[in-house]
């Protein structure tokens, strides 16, 4: 988790645990308020990217938690959560914590609101000072969540505003905030008809200048691109009738060696279709040729925002667009949807978009937005008469974001070349429309033949490279087995100079025939006194889950091979990693393990648990999915 | 053993089952000087059987017979005995909940009034956020109610020809945009479109051509 900055006095901190995006709505209604009642500094945080350990130095908090399922907290807030529970923390360690707690559930399910309720009862015995009642907003009721949602806010800001004044100077205007009433936007955007003498042309400089002066991506820091890569290779590794399509691509940079390890991620800021983005300037009635700068409005007007980027050159509006909105994958907010209803001249437009903002219309504009996976153009495309000046366009439109891939491939072997192993992804709706995956298509489409530029980051994985001498249980299916292509040409490579450890890789796909992926490869290190080999004491298992009548997968494959799996385990300092795509498929695995211990070890389940636990803890059982 | 193939998978496994946990199996081969290739067939045999730390070690030459014998041990991890793992399953800690620095939690239902505790439901089921998420309810795969028939039969509701080529709307909304259209709407899914004019079925398919 990254470390929250240290808190400047009279900060307001709102933290969200969202699941569906309900919780980051309302956590953004109590962050406009709070702007609009004069407060020096507000924050807005999802649980997962704040430090817990770090809660002790802010003084005002307000957490916004959603329920998931059974009165679960939602994935974002599951860390957070256990830290807080930790015994050893004492009644005194938030002693200077004012804070209120806001939970959305649903009383027609059992367990109502429980982590709203746990997280306000933990926080009271953590020593910290609550400034109004726990809200706990229901969708039972007629309203929703606003039902319960509006009086608390009223109620927090009059608390809030006697116990400090001086964080809500202009408290009048967040108690009175009306929807009807539309603030300002909080950027400042400037025009130049002409190109100003110094334009930048390098595209890495383009980007890194453009995605710096965007809003949407202040907290990012993400600086230049690592590096500019050429795709010289485009495989596909599946065939037939697969409605899989997963490919191999091979990246290389033209000018410098790259430098990378075992494990690492590689993030890429994919490129939106030039056409689409034409047709957005078009409908925005912007002009493309334009030159911009942006930037940030504050309150305080020698704030340092206006100095620093006085000092920055514009940038083609066409390039910012296309380098920093998404307008052709990711769904707006909600509150994009109430400005829009400002700006609708159309009355059946504008009764549309204030329905759908309204708490009796959120249960509509979810199946209209999010459910059917509404671009921006395509929402502005069914609301003709909205014009939404380019200031707000540039705050609410989503951020073009970057997409990360397990690196498949070794720098022993490949040492200028990045090899990736990625599905290209396409679904349907519920209205049945078609939706590609904006990165995952534009890559398949490259062609290795004609120039192309493909700007990335390496960024470390949650998979560490292991020492040659640790055997390896990996379980890797589907493109899952990316990361441990990585592993064993590494460790063929190293197995030359050095004895190394066996490695054990259970792989799963479909079909045989169709997306055995790098079929050749497993089993070439299969034989031959090879890393995956018997003769090594390592072995490689592959489920073939439509191949028969019954399914197969790659607990199944792991559970027939139980004996060979608990001879690796035994061995000192094994290791297992666990990666691949879906969500169910690490669960199926840790329990066929514990299985395989239970019974071929005869060990007592109880201790089974406590000995995975252990070695989690240890770094020595990881499991790294994707959605 | 004078031909490696004998040492097949039955005989393994009865030699496994006979033999004590932590006892000691030793095979001794003979074949000619040149060849290994028995031997790994033998070591790859033991291995696969079960049998651990299987170690090949030369014993002899004569007249160009080449006599190796492979030691190697029955795995003495049964019920009972102590083995690395054993050691380290036991030492691990105990059930309760622990963060990943090693620290212990406290008990969540601590937390909860009496009256929260009371309605208290359990087993965990994995779900979606309550409320906006209401999906819809599909048929079974192997659905004897009828109910799939019904989904068949909306399914087939798709547009004809005349509707594609020349479309009428009697309530107007239907080129307007799925955000305005009825549930019921023949061109629900469709990008929004002017009436009279043949509709286009590409679906707003903003493909990534560069």
């Amino acid at each position: 988790m990254a470390p929250s900055s240290s808190p400047m006095p009279g900060r307001l901190l709102v933290l969200y645990a969202s699941q569906t995006g309900n919780a980051i709505d309302a956590a953004e209604r109590v962050v406009r308020e709070a702007e609009r009642g004069g407060c020096p500094a507000v924050d807005l945080l999802s649980m997962d990217s704040f430090n817990p350990s770090c809660l002790p130095g802010e003084g005002y908090v307000v957490f916004v938690v959603s329920t998931m399922g059974q009165g679960d907290p939602p994935d974002s807030m599951k860390e957070f959560w256990k830290y807080l529970r930790r015994k050893h923390l004492g009644a005194r360690w938030l002693e200077r914590l004012h804070y209120a707690v806001f939970g959305l559930g649903d009383s027609s399910y059992g367990n109502y609101n429980l982590p709203a309720k746990m997280l306000d009862k933990r926080l009271l015995d953590l020593g910290a000072e609550q400034i109004i009642p726990k809200g706990l907003g229901n969708d039972q009721h007629s309203l929703g969540y606003e039902g319960a949602l509006d009086p608390w806010l009223m109620a927090l800001w009059k608390s809030l505003n006697q116990i400090y004044p001086s964080l809500l100077p202009r408290i009048s205007h967040a108690i009175h905030s009306s929807l009807n009433i539309l603030g300002d936007a909080k950027v400042e955007v400037t025009y130049y008809s002409a190109p100003q003498d110094s334009t930048i042309s390098d595209p890495k400089t383009l980007i890194e200048r453009a995605r710096s002066i965007s809003p949407a991506l202040k907290c990012h820091n993400e600086g230049e691109p690592q590096l500019m890569l050429q795709m010289v290779t485009n495989q596909c590794l599946t065939k037939g009738d697969s409605d899989k399509d997963v490919r191999h691509f091979e990246l290389e940079d033209r000018c410098y060696p790259i430098s990378y390890q075992v494990g690492d991620v590689l993030e890429i800021l994919p490129s939106q279709n030039p056409s689409a983005v034409d047709d957005f300037i078009k409908r925005c009635k912007l002009d493309p040729e334009c030159y911009i700068m942006i930037q940030e409005k504050s309150v305080d007007k020698l704030s340092k925002g206006s100095h620093m980027n006085s000092l920055v050159d514009p940038i083609k509006l066409k390039t910012f667009v296309a380098l920093t909105m998404d307008v052709t994958s990711a769904s707006p907010r909600r509150y994009f949807f109430e400005i829009m209803s400002h700006f609708a001249t159309d009355e059946n437009e504008k009764e549309k978009l204030q329905y759908f903002t309204s708490p009796e219309g959120r249960n509509d504009l979810y199946s209209y937005n999010q459910k059917e996976n509404r671009t921006v153009l395509e929402v502005l495309e069914e609301f003709p008469s909205v014009h939404m000046p380019f200031e707000w366009l540039v705050q609410l439109t989503p951020p073009l974001k970057k997409r990360a891939f397990s690196i498949s491939s070794s720098p022993l072997v490949h040492p200028n070349q990045i090899h990736l192993t990625v599905s290209v992804v396409s679904w349907r709706t519920p209205l049945k429309r078609t939706r590609h995956g904006l990165c995952s298509t534009w890559l398949a489409g490259l062609c290795p033949s004609e120039e192309n530029i493909i700007p990335c980051w390496i960024q470390r994985g949650s998979l560490p490279p292991p020492r040659p001498s640790i055997p390896l249980v990996l379980i890797g299916p589907g493109t899952g087995c990316a990361p441990f292509r990585t592993f064993v040409e590494e460790r063929a490579a190293q197995s030359v100079a050095e004895p190394t450890a066996p490695i054990l890789f259970f792989f799963g796909c479909r079909n045989q025939d169709n997306d055995f992926l790098y079929k050749e490869f497993w089993l070439n290190h299969a034989q031959d006194q090879g890393v995956l080999s018997l003769e090594k004491g390592g072995g490689f298992f592959v489920a073939f889950s439509r191949d028969q009548p019954q399914k197969v997968y790659v607990q199944d494959k792991i559970k027939e091979q139980g004996a060979r799996v608990l001879n690796m385990l035994c061995s000192e300092e094994a290791a297992i990693y666990v990666a691949g795509s879906s969500t169910k498929m690490p669960a199926d695995v840790t329990v066929a393990l514990k299985e395989v211990l239970c019974q071929h070890g005869g060990f007592p389940k109880k201790d089974v648990e406590g000995w995975l636990t252990k070695l989690k803890m240890g770094g020595r059982f990881i499991i790294e999915t994707w959605s | 053993m004078k031909e490696a193939e004998s040492f097949g998978d039955q005989l393994v496994a009865e030699i496994s089952r006979v033999l004590k946990a932590g006892g000691t199996v030793l095979v001794q081969s003979f074949t000619a000087s040149s060849d290994h290739k028995p031997n790994n067939y033998i070591e790859r045999q033991l291995l696969m059987g079960g049998f651990v730390e299987v170690q090949s070690k030369s014993t002899g030459s004569h007249d160009g017979v080449q006599s190796v014998t492979i030691k190697s041990r029955k795995p003495s991890w049964s019920m009972g005995s102590s083995s690395p793992l054993k050691k380290a399953i036991k030492q691990a800690l105990p059930e309760t909940e622990i963060d990943d620095d090693g620290d212990e939690l406290i008990d969540k239902d601590s937390l909860l009034t009496q009256d929260d505790l009371k309605k208290l439901q359990r087993p965990v089921v994995g779900g979606c956020e309550m409320g906006a998420t209401k999906k819809a309810r599909k048929a079974c795969k192997n659905c004897s109610c009828g109910r799939a028939e019904a989904e068949q039969k909306v399914e087939k509701l798709g547009l004809t020809a005349e509707q594609i080529d020349n479309p009428v709307s009697a309530c107007g909304s239907c080129g307007l945009g799925d955000a305005f259209r009825c549930g019921t709407c023949p061109y629900r899914g469709l990008a929004p479109f002017k009436l009279g004019q043949k509709v286009t079925l590409s679906n707003n398919f903003l493909s990534a051509d560069i």
